[in-house]
This record gives structure tokens, C-alpha cells and sequence, in this order.
């Protein structure tokens, strides 16, 4: 007996072993059931993301349409007089479109070069262990907030501006540009140079044993080779400055004026998201204008999706490239 | 193209994308230097006796006797300063010198009547004293010396009057002595600049309706209903610049017509040359340190004071409650559904068509712009879901919580996916052949595997609703308000905090430490959360190289 026991406990750990190798029906089905339901139940989890886009989409556009409805819809995107408040309330929004889409353009001017020349620094020029070293540079680029970005722009950067060139306000498109430049870094950086650096070493290898140096290689090779994800990289980047918010309501002067001449970068301007943040909370329920603003939300999700499906195009396009070569 | 030029060319290149490199890190130095350099003054710099005041009355915080033996240290010599104005104001103050004597001549018919002197005599008095108000009045008003000698003598034969004697009258002729010794080192015709001259200078010393000055009140002043006026310079570099302006004002003088005014900047004390109150300008510049002791000062309540008179004293401690508060509830929400989102993308879900729209999801929800969350989140959580779950519809922690969750998601997903992908196949394998189930597989060996590379994300995710700003704007965040008692109040947090500071706040101009504070608080924050992350994640990397 006493043996007995002691053997028995000693082979606890392995009490499985005594199950019979053929499961009951019963069994059977609760294991399959157990799974499947439990395939399901995380199924719906991981649809939470879809749901929130719907939800999204569904809500922003609700909102909207007491004005959409109402209003001409191609007087709404051709006016550019934003009067939303007067008596006879006028929304014509190209001036905003037209500050978001130019503030964003004037930012990727500064931002792309810069951001490429980086990419290749990071990916051709430098050891893995300098990389390294020079990534989190990047990193912490893209995790200072953007309200602390708007901050900086306000208070540091608008009065040195205004002292240095003259400016009548510092608070101007150019200001808004540089930090949005500032913001857009780090996405076309690390983008790109993922586009750039997974190219490989043999292409590289290939051009540098016929001769080129690193400049030829660089342009001639891998660019053309990596185009689409570095095409992807300056799409993402754009997205990332039209859809910023604080940068642009703090900075940009928030003047509801296309600026005249066109590349008079030291004028004031609006932008759609600004405008949103900036009436948004003036804006009565059930308002006209509040219904309006919803529009130009409605508008801003549009732009983002069109611009997240052309980056998607690229990115899918850079992929194919890579699997044939 | 030869082959030296083709090597320039090169090098010309490597030298440019090396110079875009440190271009960023300048960049990152520019933004960052500047704004810790005047953010890290609200916690470490010289404070003066007002601060420590300040400290005692709003916040509790003092060790008494040392600090009444401060002030009484101090008092002393900003009596002198009070005693050297009041000294001047008696050539000065016409307004205030006459309503003196008029009163007086009111108090000294109820003294003389309290007193039951004979109707004859009272009536005598009563006329001479009228007689002398009216004299002194002409006097302070006039601007020639010599008539004002001739009045003031005439007014002072009547000091010897028995009738006055141990009266409220003997400070008419205090107030004729004082007045003629004033007038005899002042210029006359320029009575009303000295006025307005000293009106500044005071305003400057001790405050204004709506600034507060170097030294705050006058001991024994009533305390003023704007806290902040309560109070002098509280800081030394506060001290410096208003001292600056007690000595030199600002003057816009016309140098050639028709051109733009030029700012001059001229001693304050030129404008008193030669009256009593010059010395007044010596005796500050040596004492000022006797009258506000600055010492060094590390605050470091200022993470957890609340603010007093709009951010004008006092620090961000219900920015930070607000902002934790915000960011762990949003955590509790996009943690479970990021963890399990991922483990079915890695785990369960086979490459068709279902995946590749949940994938496109969640790429777009990654870049919707953060002011469509907060439109999202007003529309969705604060006008049409608490309504009907029976919650008031304002804004309020939960729906900002929850409209930041969703805007976290994609991160969360993404860190989680790649940190799942990366955990060896033979471990799973492993657990199958020993005959675990999919679903205990996860639980026991892939999970805690990939734990440091979810944590990574966790952090990443923390730092991104801590610091988002628009989302909140109308779901639950304020510039001021009360601490929030439950999650269905609104809160104030550091990122709008930071926003208001800059551009809404008129008052907040003033105070830049606090102004910069704020900012700093939030990145230093966030840094260090990133920080984290980043070195957790090499740790990860080098573990996985390791093996």
C-alpha cells in the first residue's frame, strides 16, 4: 500500500498519460467547439479596428449631412469665402483647402530632401553600430508631441523670426512649414530607409564592382530600384502634415486668405484642421456651422484615405519589386 | 567625366547626406534646448523672501519662526523705503495732503465738542481752523515759492494757540512744516510730473492694480483681492527685471520727422534729481538684497500644487493627475484589444481577403487625422452613446480615454505583431509536441516571450495619448477647472494645459517658468517613457541575437 502511494504521487506530474488516446463524442465536440467559438470571439476583437473606421466614417458623416444636404455641394469645395459666422453664413472652404494642401506641400519641400539624403546616410554611409546610435535622434523627433512642436513654434520660433526677417507676424505659413518639415522627418526617414536598406547587397555589390562610386550607386541603382517605397515615404508624409492639428493652429496665423503672390511664404494662412479645432467649440449644437465643420472633417477623411490608398499602391509595389529580384 | 571628379562628386555627397543627419540633430537641440533650458527654472531657481511667503499662505508650507524672523529682517529696510516715499508725497500728494486737513478740520469739531468747550470758544476755533485749511489748501495748490513761505508762516502763529493744544489740530501745523520742507527742495512748476513720476516708481515697488511689483504691499497694507498682487518679486530673476525697470523707464523720442520713433531707455532717478527722494535709487540698488534674501530654491512641489490665479503661482500637479488619469484608462481599453487583435493576426488568421480589409482598417485608422478622432469622439461618445447608456452628455475623462484608445490602436497592433512574429517558431513548436493546446501554446510560452516587445508598444502607445492634444479638445479636456471628482468630469491635462499656456493665456505671459514648465513636464514625460522603450527594446534585440 505504501508503495503504492508514493508511486502515485511521484507520477502525478504525468496523470495526462492515463487519458484515453480516443476522445469521447462528447468531448470531441466541446474541444471543437471550445475552438472555434474561441476563434470567433477573437475574430470579433480583431474587428474592432474595422468597426472603429466604420464607426468613424458613419459618424463624422452623420454629423454632416444637415449640411451636405443643404448646401451646394460644389459652392462648398469652389469658395473661398469662410464666413461662418455672419449673418448670412457663407462656407465656401477652398481657401482652407487650399492653406492645409500648401502648408503641406511647403513642409515636404524642406522635409524630403533632407529626409532622403538621412535615409541614405543611415542605410549606405554608416556602420549598423552608428546607426544605431543615430536612430533614436529620429525617434525622439517623432515622440516630442505636437502640441510642445506648436508651443515651440509660437514662443521661440515666431518672435526670432519676426526679430530676424521682418516679418509683420511670425506666426505665417513659413513657420508652420518648418515645424510640419520638423514633424514629417522621422515617417519619410524611417520609411525610406526601410525601402532603401531591405534592396539587398548584391545590387549594390553588382554596381560598385563595375566601378561607380558610392554617388552613382546611390542614384543610378538603388533610387530607381527603391522609388516606390520612397515614393510611399513622401505620400505618408504629406498625410502626416495635413492631418496635424496643433502645429498648424498655433503657428499658421489662422488668416482665412489664399496667400497673394503665391510664394509669399511669410503670409498668414488657414487650414482645415485648424479651422475645426479652432470653431469647433463655438459652434452651437445643431448649428449649420457645426454641421459645416463636420464637412471639412468629412473632407480631411477623404484626403487622408485617397493619400493612405496611393501610399498603399506604393508600398505593395515595393514589396512585388523586392520578391522578383 | 574624369576620374578625380567623379571621387569629388562622391565625396561632395556622402559629406551632404552626413550634413542632413546632423541638421536633424541641431534641429532636435534647437527645439529641445531652449524650452528645458526656461521649463527647468519653475523647479530650480533663486527664490526670494515673497516666495517663501507665498509658499506659507497658499500652500502650507514653512518653517514659521525662521520665516517671521526673515520678514522682520526685511521689513526694516522696506520701511525705509515706505518712510523715504512718504517723506517726498508731503511735497507731492496735493489730493491726499487736502483731504488730510479737511478731515481734520471735521475731526476737530468733535473732538472740541466731545471735549464741552464754551460755545464762544468753540465757534472761535471752529473759524480759525477753517481759516487754516483753506490757507494750507491755497498753499499746496500754489506753485510760487514765496507765497507759499508767506502762508505757511501765517498758518504757523497759530501753533502757540492754547485752544489747539493736545488737539487733533497740532497736525495741521506737522503737515504746514513738512509740506514747506518739501517744497523747498522740489520745483514748483513741476509738480505734476513728480506726481505722475511717483505714481510709477510705486507701482513698481510695490504693485499695481493688475502687476505685481518688486517688494508687494506695504507692511501693514491690506492685502489685495488678486492674489497674485499679494505678493513682490517671488523670484530673482522676476527681482531683476522689475528692478531694471525702477531704475530706467522707456521713453519713444522723434530723433528726424517723419521717421519711426526711437526707443531710448533713461535713469528713473534723473527725474527726481535733486529732491528728497534721489537717494531713494542708491539706497534700493544696495539693499535689495536685504529686502528679498534671494536664495536657491529647488521646487520640486511643483509637480503636485495646484495653480493659483490662473497658473501666476503654483505648479501642474492636476495637469499630471489628469493626464495619468486619462493615459492609464485609455491603456486599460487599447491593451487588451491591441494584444488579442495581434494574436489572431499572427496566430490564427490565414492570408484572404477578410485579413487584408482588417489590415487595410487598420493602416487607415493609423492615419486619420487626430482633430476626426475628437470630431469621432464628440459625435460618437458624447452626443450619442452616454446619452443612451444614461451618462450626462458632456465632455469627460472616459470619452477622451476612449477616443485616444482608438487612436492608439494601430501602434499597439503593429508593436504587438512584430514583437509576436519575432518569438522563435521552435518555441511553439515545442509546446505543440508536448501536446498543449493552440490556445495554452499562446498563453504560456508565446505571450510571456514576446512580453518585452508588447511592453515596448505598451510604452509607445502611453506616450502617444499622453501627448496628443486635439482628440481631447471637446472630449474631456479644460484650461481650468475643478480636480475631476469621477471619470464622467472633465479634466484639466498637460497637453491642453500646454496649448492654453502658449496662446490662450493672457496672464501666463508673465510667468514664462510656469509657461515653459508645463511644456517641459510633458516632454520630459514622454522622453523618458520613449527612453524606456528604446532601451527595452535593444535589450529585446540583443536577447533574440544572443540565441
Amino acid at each position: 500500500m505504501n508503495d503504492d502511494t508514493s508511486l502515485t504521487l511521484t507520477l502525478e506530474p504525468a496523470a495526462d498519460a492515463h487519458r484515453p488516446l480516443v476522445l469521447t463524442p462528447g468531448q470531441d465536440l466541446s474541444g471543437f467547439l471550445a475552438a472555434h467559438l474561441g476563434r470567433a470571439a477573437l475574430f470579433v476583437i480583431t474587428c474592432s479596428s474595422v468597426l472603429a473606421v466604420l464607426l468613424i466614417l458613419v459618424f463624422v458623416i452623420y454629423r454632416s449631412v444637415a449640411f451636405l444636404t443643404s448646401y451646394n455641394i460644389v459652392e462648398f469645395l469652389t469658395d473661398k469665402a469662410w464666413y461662418p459666422t455672419a449673418e448670412s453664413p457663407n462656407f465656401g472652404a477652398l481657401t482652407l483647402i487650399v492653406g492645409s494642401l500648401y502648408v503641406s506641400v511647403a513642409a515636404l519641400v524642406f522635409a524630403v530632401p533632407v529626409g532622403i539624403l538621412a535615409a541614405i546616410f543611415l542605410s549606405d554611409v554608416v556602420s549598423w553600430k552608428v546607426r544605431n546610435v543615430i536612430k533614436p535622434i529620429v525617434e525622439i523627433l517623432a515622440a516630442i508631441p505636437s502640441v510642445a512642436y506648436g508651443f515651440f513654434a509660437v514662443l521661440v520660433l515666431a518672435p526670432w523670426m519676426q526679430k530676424t526677417f521682418g516679418f509683420t507676424t511670425g506666426t505665417n505659413a513659413l513657420n508652420a512649414a518648418l515645424i510640419l518639415a520638423v514633424m514629417a522627418l522621422p515617417t519619410i526617414i524611417s520609411v525610406a530607409e526601410d525601402s532603401i536598406s531591405a534592396l539587398g547587397r548584391e545590387l549594390r555589390e553588382a554596381s560598385y564592382s563595375l566601378g561607380a562610386t558610392r554617388m552613382e550607386t546611390t542614384l543610378r541603382v538603388v533610387m530607381p530600384a527603391a522609388h516606390s517605397g520612397i515614393i510611399a515615404a513622401v505620400v505618408l508624409g504629406m498625410m502626416r502634415a495635413i492631418g496635424e492639428t496643433m502645429v498648424v493652429w498655433m503657428a499658421s496665423g489662422n488668416a482665412t486668405q489664399i496667400p497673394q503672390p503665391w510664394w509669399d511664404l511669410s503670409l498668414s494662412i488657414r487650414t482645415m484642421t485648424a479651422t475645426i479645432a479652432g470653431e469647433m467649440g463655438e459652434a452651437p449644437e445643431g448649428s449649420a456651422h457645426r454641421s459645416a465643420l463636420f464637412a471639412v472633417g468629412v473632407l480631411l477623411l477623404v484626403m487622408t484615405f485617397g493619400l493612405n490608398i496611393v501610399s498603399e499602391y506604393f508600398l505593395t509595389r515595393a514589396k512585388k519589386a523586392l520578391g522578383k529580384s | 567625366m574624369n576620374l578625380r571628379a567623379r571621387g569629388i562628386f562622391d565625396r561632395i555627397f556622402t559629406v551632404t547626406t552626413g550634413l542632413s543627419v546632423g541638421l536633424l540633430t541641431l534641429v532636435l537641440l534647437a527645439v529641445l534646448g531652449p524650452m528645458v533650458y526656461r521649463g527647468s527654472s519653475a523647479v530650480l531657481f533663486t527664490g526670494t523672501v515673497e516666495f517663501r511667503k507665498m509658499q506659507r499662505d497658499l500652500f502650507r508650507r514653512a518653517d514659521e519662526k525662521a520665516l517671521e524672523a526673515e520678514i522682520a529682517r526685511t521689513d526694516q529696510f522696506r520701511q525705509t523705503v515706505c518712510d523715504m516715499i512718504d517723506e517726498f508725497k508731503k511735497g507731492i500728494d496735493i489730493q491726499g495732503m487736502s483731504a488730510e486737513v479737511r478731515k481734520i478740520h471735521r475731526d476737530l469739531g468733535k473732538e472740541l465738542r466731545y471735549n464741552e468747550v464754551p460755545a464762544e470758544r468753540y465757534t472761535e476755533l471752529r473759524s480759525l481752523s477753517r481759516d487754516i485749511r483753506d490757507q494750507l489748501e491755497i498753499a499746496f495748490n500754489s506753485q510760487e515759492i514765496e507765497a507759499i513761505r508767506e502762508t505757511v508762516a501765517g498758518v504757523l502763529t497759530h501753533k502757540g494757540n492754547p485752544g489747539f493744544k493736545g488737539t487733533i489740530a497740532e497736525r495741521y501745523f506737522e503737515i504746514a512744516a513738512g509740506f514747506l520742507q518739501a517744497a523747498e527742495q522740489i520745483d514748483l512748476s513741476r509738480h505734476h510730473d513728480y506726481a505722475v513720476a511717483l505714481a510709477e516708481t510705486e507701482q513698481i515697488l510695490f504693485h499695481s492694480d493688475e502687476r505685481p511689483g518688486l517688494l508687494g504691499p506695504r507692511p501693514g497694507e491690506s492685502p489685495p483681492l488678486l492674489v497674485m498682487l499679494r505678493y513682490g518679486a517671488t523670484r530673482w530673476d522676476q527681482a531683476q527685471a522689475l528692478l531694471d525697470q525702477f531704475h530706467r523707464y522707456v521713453v519713444w523720442e522723434e530723433v528726424e520727422p517723419d521717421q519711426p520713433l526711437v526707443r531710448r531707455e533713461k535713469p528713473r532717478r534723473e527725474l527726481f534729481a535733486g529732491t528728497s527722494l534721489e537717494p531713494l535709487f542708491p539706497y534700493v540698488e544696495e539693499n535689495i538684497r536685504k529686502m528679498l534674501r534671494p536664495k536657491f530654491t529647488v521646487y520640486w512641489q511643483f509637480f503636485i500644487d495646484d495653480n493659483v490665479n490662473s497658473h501666476y503661482f503654483g505648479g501642474v500637479g492636476p495637469e499630471i493627475l489628469g493626464t495619468m488619469l486619462i493615459t492609464v484608462l485609455g491603456m486599460l481599453f487599447v491593451i487588451p484589444l491591441g494584444v488579442i487583435s495581434a494574436a489572431y493576426l499572427v496566430e490564427c488568421a490565414s492570408e484572404n481577403w477578410v485579413m487584408r480589409i482588417i489590415r487595410m482598417c487598420i493602416n487607415t485608422l493609423a492615419g486619420v487625422p487626430s482633430i476626426v478622432f475628437g470630431l469621432f469622439g464628440l459625435a460618437f461618445f458624447v452626443l450619442f452613446l452616454f446619452p443612451r447608456l444614461g451618462f450626462e452628455s458632456k465632455p469627460c475623462i472616459l470619452a477622451a480615454s476612449m477616443t485616444l484608445a482608438l487612436l492608439t490602436l494601430p501602434v499597439m497592433i503593429r508593436a504587438s505583431e512584430e514583437a509576436i512574429r519575432t518569438v522563435p517558431q521552435s518555441y511553439k513548436e515545442g509546446s505543440l509536441a508536448l501536446g498543449a493546446s493552440k490556445l495554452r501554446t499562446f498563453v504560456t510560452v508565446t505571450f510571456p516571450a514576446a512580453l518585452p516587445g508588447i511592453l515596448t508598444g505598451v510604452i509607445l502607445s502611453l506616450s502617444r495619448i499622453a501627448g496628443e492634444t486635439a482628440p481631447i479638445l471637446f472630449t474631456g479636456a479644460v484650461s481650468l477647472g475643478p480636480t475631476p471628482k469621477s471619470i464622467f468630469d472633465p479634466t484639466r491635462t498637460l497637453s491642453y494645459g500646454s496649448y492654453d499656456m502658449a496662446v490662450g493665456d493672457r496672464l501666463a505671459m508673465m510667468v514664462p517658468h510656469n509657461q515653459y514648465g508645463m511644456v517641459v513636464t510633458l516632454i520630459v514625460l514622454i522622453l523618458v517613457l520613449n527612453a524606456v522603450a528604446i532601451a527595452l527594446r535593444s535589450r529585446v534585440f540583443k536577447k533574440l541575437k544572443g540565441q
